[in-house]
């Protein structure tokens, strides 16, 4: 079936033909392993004069208030307390960390940057503000932006995008590979990284998860602590079982600071790397990484 | 008042790591903080909290169904937290509607007689952005406890910790001395307003029954498993700093017979552990105006 055309930019199926993954040429990783965990740190400024992106209480008989000082404040507790809680585990269990980065956080926050690049941690392009890409002014402006900040803030530009709630216009990718950045996560459609044809350079998706990510889990369906620990578990063995020497896959995790870094909720997040930080066969890389590697051993780019 | 600050201008962004450990007296290594909402839903206005949807969607006046649900947590649930606390012999904070002591005495004066700490809590219950005078009401609120339990109140949280962003200097103005409207940290800290700093207590939104219970809809047994998850991480992070762990309950919620339990066993728990204070707010913030002078007096 054919859709009607967007104005600008290209719908999916333009960027992107079907394939089926059993079907595909063998993907290998580096000495044999057979999947990729990639663990993603979202850190957020939330603007105290705007609506809260998201919230835990609600005023007395409804309505959103403005100023929303609890939900703000519970927002920022995970910069202040619960972001330090997450770093404890990514040390002790040598995890590369991965933060998407809002480029108004990165200015807003130096103490918990300078802790990141201390690791060499990577940091990946969020929007300048935690805003739907939809609703940004000029989307040029903000994707490039955005890498200048990070590359000020961190010494490095960064090759990684990630959009806030992973939203993007029809022309995202395209203004994406025209300000240089190498790979895009928001396209949830795959164990293995992909191409997308853009009307500059092809850009790499690399598998990126809505499901494995606290906000789903805690916020919106509201499961119990325990549910993050026990669905990564059942996600992460699916994955190794589907994977194999000759057939790479990759499994993210997405977190924030304000929900699994909160006291009850940590335990939760550390026991899934004292399960599967030993598992043979598995890598630990950042978004980086797994871009480099499968530019290289992954199908070239498309025309 | 013309330009109020936004929260970030009323303190510096601190990262917990970057701050030298608070020290609690003696072998004291973590604060367990009750905090009690008795609140006054007025059947003329809509109602606090549901918990049955409206038939048809559509909310009408009275609602007389979550008056009820409301009114049996004054009428009964708040006597079996009368008498948990009493036989623990813990004195919680009372987040207090001031017109629980005009229109429930009887509540209003066990939890006097008990030696609760009232800390304000508005007039009555509804978000503080529709107040039409709010310095007025926050006035009020305070005299009202001022006159019945002889004390001025210390302690201020917003009706769903709601604030404006010019409710920190009415607060002050009022003799406010610390508020838990601020739910960002896992220690004390102390904020600037125009009339002088405020001290911000780490209250808690996550253990809560409202958000857990109500907003979540967990089951009445998560009340328990998340409270000790939550003491267990703090109690361990207190072995080298100071913590504070709040619970903030409410009768018509966790006063209900399906989850008193829950809230018993919580306190069976956490009392197995050495060094720890149950303190009320009153308590912490006398400790810490002591430990924190500093910080206070840069902030006048």
């Amino acid at each position: 079936m054919s859709f009607p055309k967007p104005p600008v930019g290209m719908l999916p199926n333009e960027r992107i033909a079907y394939s089926p993954i059993p079907q595909r040429k063998p993907l290998r990783l580096p000495k044999g392993a057979r999947m990729v965990v990639w663990t993603i740190t979202n850190v957020e400024e939330w603007d105290p004069t705007q609506t809260m992106p998201r919230t835990v209480i609600t005023p007395p008989a409804g309505g959103a208030p403005m100023p929303d000082i609890p939900n703000w404040c519970w927002h920022e507790y995970g910069n202040r307390v619960g972001f330090w809680r997450l770093l404890d585990v990514y040390d002790k269990f040598k995890i590369p960390g991965v933060m998407n980065i809002n480029a108004t956080a990165a200015l807003a926050f130096p103490e918990l940057v300078k802790a990141c690049v201390e690791r060499n941690w990577e940091f990946v392009g969020h929007g300048y503000t935690q805003r739907n890409m939809q609703k940004v002014e000029n989307e040029r402006d903000d994707i490039r932006k955005s890498a200048e900040v990070l590359e000020k803030t961190t010494g490095k530009r960064p090759t990684g995008w990630l959009g806030p709630g992973l939203t993007e216009t029809w022309e995202t990718p395209d203004v994406l590979s025209e300000a240089g950045y190498r790979y895009v996560a928001d396209w949830v459609i795959d164990d293995q990284p992909v191409w997308l044809k853009t009307r500059h350079k092809p850009i790499l998706n690399i598998p990126y998860t809505q499901e494995c990510n606290d906000v789903a889990m805690m916020l919106i369906q509201h499961h119990k602590a325990s549910e993050f620990y026990d669905r990564a578990m059942d996600q992460f063995e699916q994955i190794y079982k589907d994977s194999s020497k000759d057939a790479a896959r990759v499994m993210a995790i997405s977190v924030h600071p304000y929900i699994m870094g909160a006291p009850h909720r940590v335990k939760y997040f550390r026991k899934i790397f004292e399960k599967i930080r030993k598992k043979p066969g598995v890598l630990f890389w950042t978004g980086e990484q797994i871009c480099d590697w499968f530019m290289k051993a992954g199908p070239k780019a498309p025309e | 008042m013309s330009n109020p600050m936004k929260p970030g201008e009323r303190c510096d962004f601190s990262a917990i790591v970057d701050r030298p450990p608070l020290k609690l007296p003696g072998n004291a290594r973590i604060v367990f903080w009750t905090i009690v909402n008795y609140e006054v839903w007025d059947i003329g206005k809509p109602m606090a909290r549901q918990l049955l949807p409206a038939p048809t969607g559509v909310p009408l006046l009275p609602d007389v169904v979550h008056w009820g649900w409301h009114e049996y947590g004054m009428r009964v649930g708040c006597w079996r937290f009368f008498e948990l606390y009493e036989k623990l012999g813990i004195k919680p904070t009372l987040s207090a509607n001031a017109r629980i002591c005009e229109d429930y005495p009887r509540v209003a004066e066990q939890a006097k007689k008990a030696g609760w700490e009232f800390m304000g809590h508005a007039y009555e219950q509804g978000p503080i952005h529709k107040e039409e005078n709010q310095p007025a009401m926050i006035k009020r609120s305070m005299d009202v406890i001022e006159k019945f339990t002889g004390k001025r109140p210390v302690g201020w949280l917003g009706p769903g910790l709601t604030q404006t962003l010019e409710t920190p200097e009415y607060l002050a103005e009022a003799g406010v001395k610390y508020i838990g409207d601020w739910a960002y940290d896992d220690e004390p800290t102390v904020i600037r307003t125009q009339k002088g700093p405020l001290v911000t207590l780490p209250y808690t939104v996550e253990l809560n029954d409202i958000p857990m219970m109500i907003i979540q809809h967990h089951e009445s047994d998560y009340l328990l498993k998340r409270m000790i998850d939550q003491f267990d991480r703090l109690y361990a992070e207190s072995e080298k700093r100071a913590k504070f762990c709040a619970l903030a309950i409410h009768p018509y919620i966790s006063g209900q017979p399906h989850r008193i339990k829950y809230l018993e066993q919580i306190y069976d728990y956490v009392n197995k552990h050495e060094g720890v204070l149950h303190w009320n707010g009153e308590q912490i913030y006398d400790w810490y105006k002591g430990v924190a002078a500093d910080k206070l007096k840069a902030a006048t």
